[in-house]
């Protein structure tokens, strides 16, 4: 095997931990009752919910995913003359069978390469009032992060609309993580919406079981403003809405994990929205107070293990759950950050604001990040990194269980794909996502020990 | 028709087969209308030669593509790597086809690994400027980082518009690294059914990889399957013969000798159709031709067939009579417990042929079953190999035998129609529905399960956990609603939409 000195990046990715735009058809099936279109080849709806929602914790299509999306599946016809008729065709097809409140169509490359007008033909049914919008999402133009913020946007431009009337005050709208994509989006949503509520604010989730679908979207115009709960992603989004509605915005780069950062980020939310601040106090008192008493009974575990535990960690995953989990493992379990490898692509203008959370992971912590997207790179760097004199616990996907197996340490599987987990309704976030969390490393730890 | 092995692109399945992926009936009339490819039209048709009457609508529901059909096959060779000439999305399938790959290892006991398959990850100038430079790159990279004995190069939807060299590009590096670099074609618009993917990967095999001066091993069965568990190694061995399984969890070296053989069978027509010929036209190894391995009748010739063609006739019947002997007592029980129960078959073509016999061993009613493609004739165009005609002819016929690709919307009044019991199944996106509708699903991941004696007792006993699942099912069906509208879920038709006055239409008249 070369040395990582000899192996440079090429255009090469193996064991993809990201794929393509038009995956975002996740993001419109996310939201309840909106079913995805898409106009490409037969095998991309398939490919995209396969490997994003199935084999990546078992989380199954839900109503309008999996093999429920409509599909031009093109042919060489389309290719030849173009695939704008079969288009309409299916459009109308699908109004006709499905249940639905909103159909956000999504091209692929075919289409964006032979220049199907979608949006002409999708213009034919809005203007006739039929709720429809779509998104160019063509295969080479982005991944499924970027596809993400091309379907919100076109949700908000296209099927939500102008609004120039009042504003709710304590009513936020959340942009957060990638559905589906994470692994845990569904339980992380319910945490974060169950705390922001906790502290007295009306919460617009807008993904997930806990939204209430499109007219919770026609509410967006209406709240108070935009929260952006992640390093980059949804930036792009709550800036247009910025500029669209002149609603505010709060970015808290650090998904917070554990009672710590929690409570820090609810009186950072308290303060931008406004709130009293007696009950938002008296919320995070009686959380704090649960949070800690499992804390306790842990402690005997903690203190007391006889077998081991690990002390150095690796993460290897997208900015999101990286950050939120170094931040969580050095702060309040005081494990000693080895390597952090951000892999989904973040734009450039964003990297440098991600790589200063970083240096200030804790007071007296800073570390480094990486941001490589090609496995093969990604475990050299691991393999070349000095855990010291135990076996390293890696925060990964499945491309890592081989990896830790070589190293002898411990996988817990946190992001896509994540092949070897079920996971329903399991946050990793917040006061309880954080309890959940410590269930599963030291789980992992304690099975394999005998 | 000789199978061209000449250019580097193979023929897809409709040209060569005449293949649909819609169609609805009795299954005697399909296998009477699908005659006409077995060359016997005059005396059946009772018309000139025709092709099959495929039946189109204008609402399809997300397929599957020839190049995924790649992943899982070229994908899934141990000492290979495949390259996936696309933008980033095609490389999705890694993830699937990686857990898919692991866990077949495991099954056969050997090293579990992840798969090596690299994705050029093209990107908007690449539509521009083309991605060859990428994928020699990406080749370049694959033998650094595995030194590999062959390199695939799967196409995709983009490099077969943009008309990238990649034949020009495999060429090149095919004789700068002194390996079989090898141009699978399978862009996934230029295919109607997914199965041309499979004789994609078979073509460049037979192109580029298999040994062109075969020193005949006698002993040798080519097995094309996929990543099944190991059953053909102990009942071949009852003849004295030796198992080469290909294409998946198989060695280059495994691949190279498949022109030595002694013959070559499969465990489903479907898949095994394209390779199994090829063999036989370009190096003379004979397939097997007979119904296939399922239930008595079919498992009996085939085994009797492989005997014969391999020269071991006299080791045949002593099996035979004994695994009949063997699995009878279980089979008679079996058989009592799921009296009256009804089943429905939905999965690959011939494979479904297949497990509709076993179903019919075991005393379960079949009334409705469902192929996701259907092939008039395999490239063999032997009748022995006619496998619908088997069913009909010996089990009896399917009244209401549907070809439809992975279409869910249809799948309701499929088994609205019939009301089984249970499902089989094998690909994704249809169980899901049967669930929701209170039906249990077998889902067969292990392909071999089936097939053979011991199969038909592996069934049943499948067959009796899963309908333990049924309250599951029948609790998740009380509290769900489907995506279709009610509209859609009274209809009667599946096809309606297709048929020429569909209420679409119609409909849309009034309007205009």
């Amino acid at each position: 095997m070369p040395d990582i000195e000899e192996t440079k990046n090429t255009n090469s990715i193996q064991q993809i931990r990201y794929v393509c735009s038009i995956a975002a058809m996740h993001s419109a099936s996310a939201i309840p009752r909106v079913i995805p279109i898409v106009h490409c080849g037969p095998g991309c709806a398939d490919k995209q919910f396969m490997n994003v929602a199935f084999y990546n914790g078992f989380q199954g299509g839900g109503y309008g995913g999996g093999a429920v999306v409509p599909s031009t599946n093109s042919r060489e016809l389309d290719v030849v003359f173009g695939g704008e008729g079969r288009l309409r065709e299916l459009i109308k097809a699908s109004i006709k069978i499905l249940d639905t409140d909103l159909f956000v169509v999504l091209t692929g490359c075919i289409s964006d390469l032979v220049g199907d007008d979608v949006g002409s033909v999708v213009k034919e049914f809005q203007e006739q009032g039929v709720p429809i919008v779509y998104a160019e999402t063509g295969g080479f133009k982005g991944n499924n992060f970027t596809g993400h913020e091309l379907v919100t946007r076109a949700i908000i431009d296209q099927y939500v609309g102008e609004y120039d009337g009042p504003r709710q005050q304590a009513t936020v709208n959340l942009w957060s993580l990638l559905p589906y994509h994470n692994t845990f989006w569904r339980g992380d949503l319910t945490e974060i919406k169950r705390i922001l509520e906790g502290i007295g604010l009306k919460v617009n989730i807008l993904f997930g079981y806990e939204s209430k679908g499109v007219s919770e979207w026609k509410h967006i115009p209406k709240a108070q403003f935009n929260l952006v709960l992640s390093p980059w992603l949804g930036l792009q989004t709550a800036e247009h809405l910025e500029s669209k509605y002149e609603q505010p915005y709060l970015h808290v780069p650090v998904i917070p994990i554990g009672a710590q950062e929690t409570s820090s980020f609810l009186r950072k939310v308290a303060a931008f929205a406004g709130l009293d601040h007696a009950p938002v106090e008296e919320f995070i008192r009686q959380e704090e107070e649960t949070y800690y008493h499992y804390l306790e009974s842990f402690s005997d575990f903690y203190a007391e293990y006889w077998w081991g535990l690990p002390a150095k960690f690796a993460v290897v995953g997208d900015s999101a759950y990286n950050l939120a989990l170094t931040k969580f493992l050095v702060n309040q379990l005081g494990i000693i950050p080895g390597k952090q490898i951000i892999t989904e692509n973040p734009p450039e203008e964003y990297r440098e604001n991600i790589r200063e959370e970083y240096r200030k992971i804790a007071e007296d912590v800073a570390t480094d990040v990486e941001f490589e997207e090609d496995s093969y790179i990604i475990h050299q760097k691991i393999r070349q990194t000095n855990f010291g004199h135990k076996a390293p616990i890696i925060f990964g996907t499945t491309w890592e269980r081989d990896l830790a197996k070589e190293l002898k340490g411990a996988i817990v599987e946190v992001g896509f794909p994540a092949s070897y987990e079920l996971v329903l309704s399991r946050s990793y976030v917040g006061y309880r996502g954080a309890l959940a969390l410590l269930e599963k490393i030291y789980t992992t730890t304690v099975s394999a020990s005998a | 028709m000789k199978i061209n092995f000449k250019t580097p692109v193979v023929e897809s399945r409709e040209q060569r087969l005449g293949t649909i992926i819609s169609w609805d009936g009795k299954a005697s009339d399909l296998s009477k209308e699908s005659a006409y490819a077995r060359g016997s039209c005059e005396t059946t048709c009772g018309e000139k030669s025709r092709k099959l009457c495929e039946i189109e609508g204008p609402f399809t529901q997300g397929s599957v593509c020839s190049e995924q059909m790649v992943e899982c096959q070229a994908g899934h060779i141990r000492n290979a790597v495949l390259i996936q000439h696309s933008p980033i999305g095609c490389g999705a399938g890694q993830v699937i086809y990686n857990s898919i790959y692991r866990n077949g290892l495991a099954g056969r006991n050997l090293p579990v690994e992840n798969q090596h398959v690299i994705c050029t990850n093209l990107l908007e100038e690449d539509m521009v400027y083309g991605g060859v430079a990428k994928l020699e790159q990406s080749i370049r990279d694959a033998w650094e980082r595995y030194h590999p004995k062959a390199i695939f190069i799967a196409t995709s939807c983009a490099t077969g518009i943009i008309g990238d060299d990649v034949d020009g590009t495999a060429s090149q590096m095919e004789t700068e690294l002194k390996i079989p670099v090898i141009p699978l074609h399978c862009e996934g618009f230029k295919s109607k059914h997914w199965s041309t993917g499979f004789d994609a990967t078979q073509h460049g095999i037979i192109r580029q990889v298999v040994r062109k001066n075969p020193k005949k091993q006698e002993d040798l069965v080519n097995v094309i399957n996929l990543w099944g568990s190991d059953i053909f190694t102990p009942m071949l061995a009852e003849l004295g013969l030796r198992v080469n399984y290909v294409v998946d969890l198989a060695t280059v070296e495994d691949l190279e000798q498949l022109s030595e053989a002694a013959a070559t069978v499969g465990f489903c027509y479907t898949l095994s159709s394209y390779m199994a010929a090829g063999l036989e036209q370009e190096f003379g190894v004979p397939e097997i031709k007979a119904p296939q391995p399922y239930g008595f009748a079919g498992t009996d010739a085939w085994f009797r067939e492989l005997a014969r063609v391999t020269h071991r006739e006299e080791k045949a019947e002593a099996y035979i009579a004994k695994e009949h002997a063997r699995i009878a007592p279980r089979l008679t029980e079996l058989r009592t417990l799921l009296k009256g129960k009804k089943g429905y078959v939905a999965t690959g073509s011939a494979y479904a042929h297949g497990l509709i016999t076993v179903l019919r061993e075991l005393g379960v009613e079949v009334n409705g079953s469902l192929v996701f493609h259907h092939d008039p004739i395999y490239d063999s165009q032997d009748p022995r190999q006619d496998s619908l005609a088997h069913v009909v002819d010996n089990y009896g016929d399917v009244s209401h035998f549907t070809v439809s690709n992975r279409q869910q919307h249809q799948f309701y009044s499929l088994l609205k129609r019939v009301n089984p019991d249970f499902i089989l199944i094998r690909h994704n996106g249809l169980a899901p529905l049967a669930s929701r509708m209170g039906i249990p699903a077998a889902p067969l991941g292990d392909e071999h399960h089936s097939l053979g004696y011991q199969g038909i007792i592996n069934l049943g006993e499948s067959i009796l956990d899963i309908l333990a699942h049924k309250k599951f099912h029948q609790d998740l069906a009380s509290h769900t609603k489907l995506p279709y509208k009610q509209w859609w879920l009274d209809q009667e038709d599946p096809f309606i939409l297709a048929k020429e006055e569909n209420p679409l239409y119609t409909e849309g008249k009034k309007h205009a």
